[in-house]
């Protein structure tokens, strides 16, 4: 037989369509189906969360923490237990053995753990300038026990976790990361908000005005935050804006301002004796 | 600025390597299918066919001649081949790659033959694998790998 | 166009030949099939859904082969060889290569 070079012209096992219009295609198409899937979720657990009784989720916070974080802070304690007092008296709040413990540590930051234990650092203790912003921090935690936030928050990473566990087997989940962490940012920022709101009726309802809600805020804002740009994808809304809400929420309420008062000695004494921290 | 991308440097990283892979891979890919071309062009008259016999009626003598070649793929094309993975269908970023593998495994099985002085190739088997998928069991793909081999027919003067 | 894994085709003489051709294709599965496939190993029994995806898969090997030999000007491939090898996690390629003649 003879032999007849002939050259194939094109490329038949080449698809033409442009990689780059493929990945937005497919990549547009996953971040839809995962944000519905999200949003689904997020309804499910607060559904679920709400049903929960106070009582399961004390017994939950104790598995959870094997011991009492931190140190326990009498002034601290006094201070909750008279805004806690301030609630109506059918408040599901009333429930909870609430508990303030202090970590000696240089963050300025408080959290509501499950089951009613509120951790506060030392770091936070020092920058508060008055009874009202000390007021106002407890209240904002209080806040977040009102709204169950804690409980949601570990619900739907439990769940997102095993369902992406399920779903990819091997370890793509790392793909995926990126797109939750943003939804989960944006959704944490408005529980931040509600909280903050909750917590200015609570301190108004305490004190009768709402001086120093906003005061701790401001003086972050001064300190030179990183700009609103940081603030997009961070956990907590940026101060600026939650300066805003607060304000806008008082006049709409019609809370009056007030004078603010100056911390009182209980709490130096206890910075001074168990944290080793400068007072200024 | 700095401070946010610092943060957020688990969802940047691969953006920007994706960006990398995908500049990169494209260069490469149409590189290499430019050097395919013109060899293809050049070794148009040796032939490799699978068959055994061609019925040339020459005096020949044979030879075993192997061309072979791994190419490895690139960041962007292993996230697509994920997210096909999830929605099924094509992996045209694959196709790509096993198809520059294999020509140019034929490729250079030609020029060996070539060298060897040879008119035609004859019972030609091409084989293609994956290697460094079950090297690494974290990272699930790393390269295509292919083999050509054949008779080499050399006139026998 | 005659496609046949023989050497020749039976009552035809080839004439001329033009070389290889060869056709190929990746696919890839989809989380339903991954979740369909992982009950089944449960119980055990054909994979019907990767049957049916590998079967289309070789189809359209076969065709895109036939096509590069149709641009060749070839009427027949003979000697076609199969091979299937998993190129990615979940993906398999599917190859079908053979030469590409004129038979008369």
């Amino acid at each position: 037989m003879r032999f007849h070079p002939r050259p194939a012209n094109g490329n038949v096992n080449v698809p033409k369509t442009h990689p780059l219009a493929e990945m937005a295609w497919l990549a547009g198409g996953l971040f839809v189906i995962i944000a519905v899937v999200y949003l689904l979720l997020t309804l499910l657990t607060g559904w679920v969360v709400t049903a929960l009784p106070v009582e399961a989720e004390v017994w939950i916070g104790e598995k959870i923490l094997q011991n009492d974080p931190g140190m326990p802070c009498e002034p601290l304690q006094k201070r909750l237990d008279q805004l806690v007092a301030c609630l109506p008296q059918n408040s599901s709040l009333r429930h909870y053995p609430f508990s303030v413990r202090v970590i000696d540590s240089k963050y300025v930051n408080a959290i509501a753990l499950p089951g009613g234990t509120i951790v506060v650092f030392s770091g936070l203790l020092k920058e508060v300038e008055s009874e009202n912003e000390l007021s106002m921090i407890l209240a904002h935690e209080l806040g977040h026990y009102a709204h169950r936030d804690h409980l949601k928050r570990l619900g739907k990473g439990l769940i997102f976790g095993a369902a992406s566990w399920l779903i990819f087997k091997d370890g793509s989940q790392p793909l995926l990361m990126p797109f939750a962490e943003i939804m989960e940012a944006r959704y944490s920022q408005a529980q931040e908000e509600r909280a903050d709101l909750w917590g200015l009726d609570l301190l108004n309802k305490r004190y009768g005005h709402v001086g120093g809600s906003q005061a701790f805020f401001s003086r972050l804002l001064e300190k030179g935050d990183r700009g609103k740009f940081a603030h997009l994808l961070a956990s907590h809304p940026h101060p600026g804006k939650r300066i805003e809400n607060l304000v806008r929420a008082a006049q709409k309420k019609g809370y009056p301002m007030g004078e603010v008062q100056p911390v009182e000695d209980d709490i130096k004494a206890f910075l001074k004796r168990y944290c080793n921290i400068k007072q200024s | 600025m700095s401070e946010f991308l610092l943060q957020n440097l688990n969802f940047i990283l691969p953006f920007f390597l994706l960006i990398l892979g995908y500049s990169a891979g494209s260069i490469a890919e149409k590189r290499h299918y430019r050097s395919i071309e013109r060899r293809e062009q050049k070794f148009l008259a040796l032939p490799a066919v699978t068959l055994k016999d061609v019925q040339d009626n020459e005096k020949t003598s044979g030879q075993l001649v192997i061309g072979n070649a791994v190419i490895s793929i690139d960041y962007f094309k292993r996230a697509l081949a994920i997210l096909r993975n999830i929605f099924g269908g094509r992996v045209a970023s694959y196709e790509s790659l096993v198809d520059r593998a294999r020509r140019e495994a034929i490729l250079r099985m030609k020029e060996e033959a070539a060298k060897a002085g040879a008119h035609i190739i004859v019972n030609m088997r091409i084989e293609t694998s994956a290697i460094g998928q079950s090297a690494n069991r974290k990272k699930q793909i790393g390269s295509v790998e292919a083999i050509a081999y054949g008779t080499a027919l050399i006139k026998q003067a | 166009m005659i496609v046949t894994n023989v050497e020749n085709i039976p009552g035809k003489a080839i004439v001329e030949h033009y070389g290889i051709v060869q056709g190929s294709t990746v696919r890839a599965k989809h989380i339903g099939r991954d979740f369909m496939a992982g009950l089944k190993n449960l119980v055990g029994g054909e994979l019907k859904g990767y049957t049916e995806l590998l079967s289309e898969a070789r189809e359209e090997a076969l065709r895109r082969m036939i096509e590069q030999a149709r641009q060749m000007g070839a009427n027949a491939v003979v000697n076609v060889r199969f091979a299937t090898s998993s190129v990615a996690q979940g993906a398999a390629e599917l190859f079908a290569y053979g030469t590409a003649v004129r038979v008369e």
